[in-house]
This record gives structure tokens, sequence and C-alpha cells, in this order.
């Protein structure tokens, strides 16, 4: 039972340029209730975080704690 | 992280607050100054900063009994009506007697409550009869407040770790076993009391927008202390008395109506007139929400137009900040303005929890399940309407009991069995090749909810449900896949839901009556009180599944006298289906 | 397995992180500082408000939320004269959040700094901690040129509920503002002196229907019935909001004689106003009013009904 690649818009956005998961930051990921949001590593070791899992309560912890104004929270595309 | 490790711990303590919400760290904080020596560890699947059904905040208490403004008995009494009359008053009673002080308590941790230009708590008026609801406004710092109080007290808090199973010996309880949501590393807490507060069960019915994570409820309140108590043979009371909220529709958060209504918003059909007749938050007032959505009188809407510009903004400032401060963004979205346009309302999915009804694991006045040493409260104990306010209070209940219980108790011994089989159970998933994935055994559990258990409640239908369960029951246990941790979590949350789900079609079923408005319409029967004035307990029986029996409603310690019964019925233009 | 316990760190290991050369690390440390919930962060946390990163000094002034006390007041005084509005609203945010009495020692002194955002923050934070000192400077601050100092002024006098302060009340409830004049009448509620009674029902005749809606509700705190011809004047005021509170008042101060003038305002088509008529006729209880109360006794809108058929029932007993 191979498992499909369904595509899905997720409702958080991080900004990168603004994001300083570099600096070892992962309060977005430390905050989600649902767990939802990592850190992505470029090629370039860079890092960024992101959300991985499509399961938003839109409750915007993610938002407000964040040092830097990096991240939005959208509403989902199904309710919105 | 999310990848799947193999390991087992084991810690111990005295007391383990499982969930971090609103209850729990109350729970923990109270039972640590009863007793600083105490080992208090506090247990989330989340993190405890930002955990539970306040993660962003709450606008206000809608039950605050505060002197002056309320006397407990008035409380006590309403209540009562409320829920139909079935109710253990001295639950409630102690709530109403002693919430001022856990009020006060709140206000020394940073937590406002409204107070006029003098400085004195500023009570709005909503109820007819008593006079409950205080607005927070700075709302939206409750769990930081929360946070810095664990962290002065010296609590151990663990956080990203689920508990699966209570485990029991010797009569009590005797800890839990817990699965870490990142590495799948199991954690065996022994305890000497277990304090429960792990929230609604808010994903059980599917919202509307079919999105699995738009509930009313947070959606990481996915019902694991029904199903835990349940497992270890607790009773649980009263589960077909469900959750039915008024919302705003497909944002599906609450509409406030106790913010807006103080300041003369109403809720109105398409007509724009009022129509609830209902005076207190019951089944009842959704019944009759749910006729005028059917009836053809609908939509329904929040009516805020009405109102002076400079009012409609105050209650926005409330509306989107505190509680859910994405509803501004929503209203953006649609170009939706209370200004100029009503709001459209829907009910909510139905799930359970206390804070607005009257189901969840029995309880007493002291916070006690009916396993020694196991205690819960919030939104998942059966104090009925406890709100947030009730979380804190009870939570406050049990810690203080804990921390004397444990005063006179060891460990109790366990069979170390019940670890090695719950671990088989929990990891299925992760030892097979392909299967199916727990958002789909999760969405068709849900579906069938709503096509089936959702009232109106049709006999025929709740045992298809039954039937349809055990299928998706089977396809669970022996086809359900996990690629990673964080997918062993929804699969375990998955298998709650299922239980859940259970209950609430095995509850339904047994109380051959309708009660409490929507919450319990089952069109072929009329109201009982000759049989079911009384609470129903579910347990697990032998077989392993749901077993039912009937326990009395404890005499009133505040006398209901028969007109104030039906007081509100007697000022009804017609009776609605359910009023009788 | 990481570590199983949150962790109770060393504060002052914790703060070297404040010296790394990354703004962001520092950001990282502050937090990290927040959340250890010791007091002996804030000195820490003090140092940070003047490190040279805007962002960092920001969540400095985020974080001293966390704490109380003179110390963390004077950090967040000092980040009030920051030259990035963020840190500035940081902290005057932070400010309102203060508990402690004796926080305020280090916010007496700067009341007397005209600017006005630094004084409307100051003026919040004073206002819940009560200090009887902060009565002079809030007195003094309410001929400032700005509405929201004179509006936080207003609030610090109102919460030090002192009888000598009626003078500034009763002139800042004829301030150009209408925001401030509404708080200012709503202030006068704990005094039941003549002074207050006549400021009020002279904030009943205001162009603003804010400040008579405000002036109407105060009016009923001090249950004084010399004030019920004041408020009967304004049943027929433009705004139903301001009829409203008036009823509302009339019924609280048992105005029996009102009765018959409230009685045909159930015939205002405005849900809200007929509901609270209602309601108040029952409290009244005139026998007389009952010929207007019948009419509705089947009213369509539930809530007028309810209070309509309550009220005929008190007025049968």
């Amino acid at each position: 039972m191979p498992l499909a690649q369904t595509a899905t818009s997720v409702p958080v956005t991080v900004n990168d340029d603004l994001c300083i998961a570099d600096k070892g930051c992962t309060v977005c990921v430390d905050v989600c209730p649902l767990d939802v949001l990592r850190i992505a590593e470029a090629a370039d070791g860079s890092k960024t975080a992101y959300m991985k899992y499509d399961e938003c309560w839109y409750c915007m912890p993610c938002e407000a704690d964040c040092p830097t104004g990096a991240v939005t929270v959208n509403l989902p595309y199904l309710l919105k | 992280m999310d990848e799947i490790l193999d390991g087992l711990t084991q810690i111990d303590c005295d007391i383990l607050v499982i969930g971090g919400g609103t209850a729990g760290p109350m729970a923990a904080l109270k039972a640590k100054k009863k007793n600083p020596k105490a080992n208090v560890v506090l247990l989330d699947k989340a993190n405890v900063k930002r955990s539970g059904a306040i993660s962003m905040g709450m606008d206000g208490l809608n039950n605050s009994v505060i002197p002056g403004y309320a006397t407990p008995e008035q409380y006590t009494k309403e209540i009562t009506i409320a829920n139909d009359g079935i109710c253990d008053q001295a639950a409630v009673l102690r709530y109403a007697e002693e919430c001022y002080g856990i009020i006060r308590e709140l206000d020394d941790f940073g937590i406002r409550f409204q107070k006029d230009q003098n400085g004195e708590y500023d009570v709005k008026k909503v109820h007819h009869i008593g006079t409950y609801v205080l607005p927070m406004p700075n709302g939206d710092t409750v769990k930081k407040a929360l946070y810095r109080q664990l962290r002065k007290a010296r609590i151990n808090i663990i956080n990203r770790y689920m508990a699966t199973r209570l485990l029991t010996g010797e009569g009590r309880v005797a800890g839990a076993i817990c699965v870490n949501t990142r590495t799948a590393e199991f954690l065996v807490v022994r305890a000497k009391a277990v304090i429960m507060g792990l929230g609604a069960a808010g994903r059980l019915g599917l919202p509307t927008s079919g999105y699995l994570y738009g509930t009313y409820e947070n959606a990481s309140n996915s019902g694991e202390g029904y199903a835990m108590a349940y497992h270890a043979g607790a009773g649980l009371a009263n589960l077909e008395c469900y959750q039915i909220n008024p919302l705003i529709k497909d944002y599906n958060g609450p509409a406030c109506a106790y913010v807006a209504g103080p300041m003369g918003g109403y809720t109105a059909n398409a007509k724009g007139e009022r129509f609830i007749e209902c005076d207190y938050w019951s089944g009842q007032m959704m019944q009759e929400f749910y006729d005028e959505l059917q009836g053809g009188k609908g939509p329904v809407y929040l009516k805020l137009n009405h109102l002076a510009e400079e009012t409609v903004a105050e209650i926005e400032r409330v509306l989107h900040i505190v509680e859910r401060p994405t509803r501004g963004h929503f209203h953006a979205g649609r170009g939706t303005d209370y200004r100029k346009q009503m709001i459209e309302m829907h009910i909510s999915e139905i799930g359970f929890c206390s804070g607005h009804s009257a189901s969840g694991v029995f309880v007493d006045e002291h916070a006690r399940t009916t396993i020694p040493g196991l205690y819960a409260a919030g939104d998942m104990a059966n104090v009925p309407h406890n709100y947030m306010l009730g979380a804190f209070t009870n939570g406050a209940f049990a810690g203080m009991d804990a921390a004397d219980f444990i005063a006179d108790v060891d460990f109790a011994d366990f069979d170390m069995g019940t670890v090695d089989a719950e671990r088989t159970r929990v990891m299925a998933p992760t030892k097979r090749d392909d299967g199916i994935p727990p958002n789909q055994i999760e969405y068709k559990t849900r579906r069938l909810v709503n096509d089936y258990l959702q009232p109106p409640k049709v006999t025929a239908k709740m045992e298809l449900a039954q039937k349809r369960f055990e299928e998706v029951r089977e396809d669970m246990e022996q086809g359900m896949y996990v690629r990673d941790s964080h997918e062993l979590m929804r699969a375990l949350e998955a298998s709650t839901i299922l239980d859940c789900a259970d209950m609430a079609a095995a509850a339904s079923l047994y109380r051959t009556e309708s009660r409490w408005g929507l919450y319990h319409n089952r069109v072929e029967y009329e109201r009982d009180d000759e049989n079911w004035f009384c609470h129903t307990i579910l347990t697990k029986g032998e077989d392993g599944k749901p077993a039912h029996r009937k326990q009395d409603v404890k005499p009133y310690v505040v006398e209901i006298a028969e007109d104030e019964k039906d007081a509100y019925y007697k000022q009804r233009v017609e009776p609605s289906v359910a009023a009788e | 397995m990481s570590a199983l316990f949150e962790e109770f760190d060393d504060i002052a290991d914790l703060a070297e992180g404040l010296d790394d050369p990354s703004a962001g690390a520092r950001i990282m440390a502050v937090i990290d500082l927040a959340d250890s919930a010791d007091p002996a962060a804030i000195p820490y946390l003090a140092r940070a408000i003047a490190d040279p990163d805007a962002g960092v000094r920001k969540q400095a002034a985020q974080a001293l939320t966390d704490f109380d006390g003179p110390e963390t007041a004077a950090a967040l005084v000092q980040a009030l004269s920051d030259t990035d509005m963020a840190v500035i609203e940081a902290a005057a945010i932070s400010l309102t959040e203060l508990k402690l009495p004796e926080a305020g020692d280090a916010i007496l002194p700067h009341l007397g700094d005209q600017d006005e955002i630094r004084l409307t923050a100051l003026l919040a934070g004073i206002k819940e901690l009560r200090r009887p000192e902060a009565m002079e400077p809030a007195i003094a601050a309410l001929s400032h040129s700005a509405p929201a100092v004179r509006m936080q002024a207003v609030g610090v006098i109102g919460w030090l509920q002192d009888e000598t302060s009626l003078d500034a009340l009763q002139q800042a409830a004829t301030d150009p503002d209408t925001q401030v004049r509404r708080t200012a009448v709503a202030a006068l509620g704990f005094s039941k002196s003549d002074a207050a009674r006549t400021a009020l029902m002279a904030a009943l005749k205001d162009p603003e229907w804010m400040v008579r809606e405000a002036g109407a509700e105060t009016l009923a705190k001090s249950g004084d019935a010399s004030s019920i011809p004041a408020l009967r004047a304004v049943l027929d005021d433009d705004f139903w909001q301001v009829r409203l509170k008036s009823v509302r008042s009339l019924g609280k101060l048992g105005a029996t004689e009102a009765a018959l003038q409230i009685a045909p305002m159930m015939d205002i088509p405005v849900p809200n106003l007929r509901k609270e008529c209602a309601a108040v006729l029952g409290e009244l209880a005139v026998k007389e009013t009952l010929p207007f109360l019948e009419k509705y006794a089947d009213d369509t809108d539930p809530d007028v009904r309810k209070n309509v058929r309550w009220a005929m029932d008190r007025i049968a007993a």
C-alpha cells in the first residue's frame, strides 16, 4: 500500500531573512502546541524554521513569541 | 529530530501531574506549596509555556463568583438548573466558595482582571440572575504568568512527553507510561499520586471546514485523559452530555457573546432578531440555536452592527487580541466588518468537555476520581460548566488533596508486563513497512462521528457507528503505519479519538431519554426523570468494552424550589422540541 | 536521550550569552534569562537594555515583564528613552505589568518628565501601584497638552480614591478631550460627595454621548436620590445608549416617580433599550405601568418578553 505525495499549502510562513535559527533560536518550534514546526538546514549550512506538518490550530504562539517577527500565521486555506 | 529511537527510562516522583495547560500548573503549584519537600513532576506532550486550551490566553472569566455580585448558593442553583438537575452540588458549591481566592491569587501572579476607573473589579452582567463575567484585559499573558510561577516554585517540568496509559496496582494509581513525541523513547514514571489535567476531547467531531485541526478546542486536546482514565478502570460520568458550542462559522473559534453581550451585542437570526430563550449556556440554548439554523430562520449571526463605532472598536480590541488572535485576520480575509454586517455563526462539532457541559471523568469535591490516588481537574473532569476558572480552582483542590494523600503511602507495586504490553501496542505502527497513515484513521473516525453520533441522536445510526468504529479499530490495530515519531504521536491520538468515539456512542445509547437539550437529544425518547434522574457511569467492562451503571445524584445541599426549576420555561412563547 | 527536565541553569552562565558578538545569540540569552524567573537575572537584563542592537533591547524590555521591583522598574524607565520605538513600546507594556508598590520608587522621580510618550507610560505604570506620592504629579499632568497623558493622569487619580482630588477630577470632567472626560466621569464614582454628584450631573449635558453615558451610569453608584431629576432629564437623549444607562440607574436608585416616564419607552424599536426598560419597570414595580408592559407580554424578542413577564409578576406580587 504505497503512500501518495499530495501537495498541501501550509498556513505558517517564515521570513528567512529575519529568522535567527542560525543562532540557535528554536522559540517557534518550542512553543507550538501541535509541534508542527522544525528547523531546516540548507546545503550552505544556514538554518531556518519552517512548517513541516500541516496540522495547525492557527493559535499564534509561534508568531507572537518569535523574537524577530519572522513568523506569520495565516489561516489554513480550507477554512479561510 | 523525529527519528524513532529505542529507549526506556524510569523515574520516581511523589506527584505526577499530566497536562501543563490550566488545571495542571495550578495543581503542581498547590501541591508543592502544601508540601515543599514533595517531588512534583509536571508533564506535557507540548511545551508548558504554551500548552492547553488557553495557549494564547483568555479574554475573561464567565463564572466568577465575587462577593457582592453573586453568592455561592445562587451560583450552585443556577448551575444545577443549567444541567437539568443532574449535578453533585458539593463540588460546584466548593468551587463557588473558593474561586474568589483563586482570582486573587491569579491577580498576584500578574494576571489582570478588569477594574473600573477606581481600581475595583468591573464585573459585567450577562446571566439573567447572577453576575459572573469578569473580563481580563491582559488575558494574553496568562500562560506566561503561570510559567513564571512554575519556574519560581522549581517544579520539575517535562515537555514533549505524551502519557499513553496509567499504571495501577494494589487498588490504586502507581504511575504512568509516557512516550517522547520527538524520539519515541519511553518514560515510565512511578508516582504515589497522579493528577490528570489533559483537557477536552476536542478532536472528536470533524469541523465543517473538514480541516482536522480546525477545531473549537485546542487541537492538541485530543482526549487522552478520558482514554487513560477508561483503560485504568476509572468511572466516567454522563459522557452522552456532549459539548457543542456556538462559534464563528468556518473560523470555528468562540463567538464570545459574553464579551459582546454586556456591551450590547447579541446572537440574532437572519432577520436580525434575538431568538435565544434560554438564560444559561446549556444544551437547551444549543437546541434553540440548532432549531433556528434548521428551521428556516437561519443563518444565525453575531450582531454588533447596531452598536456605535466606539463600542465596536472596544469589542474588537478584546476579541482580536486575546484568546484567538487570528480572528482579526479571518475577518480581514473575508472582508467582514462587525460595523457593516452581522457575522455568520454556526455550532461546533461535538466533543467532551466539562468546561461547557457536564461530562467527564467522575470526580468529587476534592477532584478525586474513583481510583485512589488518581485525580482529575479542568475540562476532562465532570464538575459542570467549570470553564477556565474551574480548571484553576479544581486543579488547586487536586494539588492540595494529593499532597495529603502521598504523606501516608509508598509507591504501589505494578506489573512490569503492563509496560511491555504498552510498548508493543504503541510501537506497532513503527514495525510495519506500509499501511494506513494515522491521519486517515483519524479522519474516518471523526467523519463517522459526524455522520452517526451528532445530535439529534438516533438509535439505529449510533448502532451503525459502533459497527463502523469496530472496522476502523481493526484497521488501526492491524494496519496503521507511521514513518517518524511525530506521526507516532498522531497515531496514539487517533487511537484515543477512537476510544472516545466508542465511549460517546455507548454512553448515548445507554441513557434512553432526552436531556440537556441538544447535547443528548434522543429523538425516540422524552425526558424521563423517573428512570434517569441519575448520573450514568461508564467504565471499562470485563470484556474490554464500555460497561454502564446508574449512580444517584447526591442530595442537594442548595435546595431548588419547584417554581425555580422551570422558572424560565413559563416564559416561553411555545416550547421547542426538546423543552420537555 | 536529551535532558528530561527543564533545566535551572546558573544565571551567570546564561548571562555569558549576552557577550556573544551575534545579536541573535544575545536575544536567545535574554529569552533564557527571562525563562529562569530568577530575580538574579534582573541586573543582566538591565544591562541588555543598553545593548547596541535594538532587537536585543526590545527583547530585554519584554523579558523584564517577568520580574518586578524597583530594579526592574528602573531598567524599564531607562528603556523609555530608547531611540527605537519598538523598544519603547515594549518597555511601556512591561511597566503596566508591575505589581509591587515599591517598584514605584523608580518611577516617582520621573513623573515630572514632559515627554508625551514617556510620561504616558510612566503614569500608566504607577497607576496600579497606587502610590499616594503620585497624586501631585498626576494632578500636574492634567494640564499637559497631550490627551494621552491627561487620560493616564486621570487613571492614577481615580485609583487613589482620595477625596482631596475631587477638584482635579471635576476639572478633568470638563477636559477638551472626550476620552479624558469619560474617564474622569467614571473615576468620580468612588465619591459620595455633593461635589462629585454636581460634576456627574453636569456630565449629563456633555456634547459627547459617551460622556453622558458614563455620567448616567456613575450617578447610581452613590445611591443618592437627589440625582433622579437629572437622570430623568436624559431619558429622551438622542442616543439610546445614554437612555439605557439612565434607565438602569433610575432602577438602581428606586426612582418610582420615573416609572411612568420609562414605561412608554417600551415602544422604542431598540431591542437593548426595551429589554432594560422592562427589567427596570419590574424593579420599580409601579402598578400603573402594567398596561405598557402587557402590550409586550408576547413580544417576539425573547429577552424583552422574559423581562416583561418577570416585571408583570413583580407588580402582581
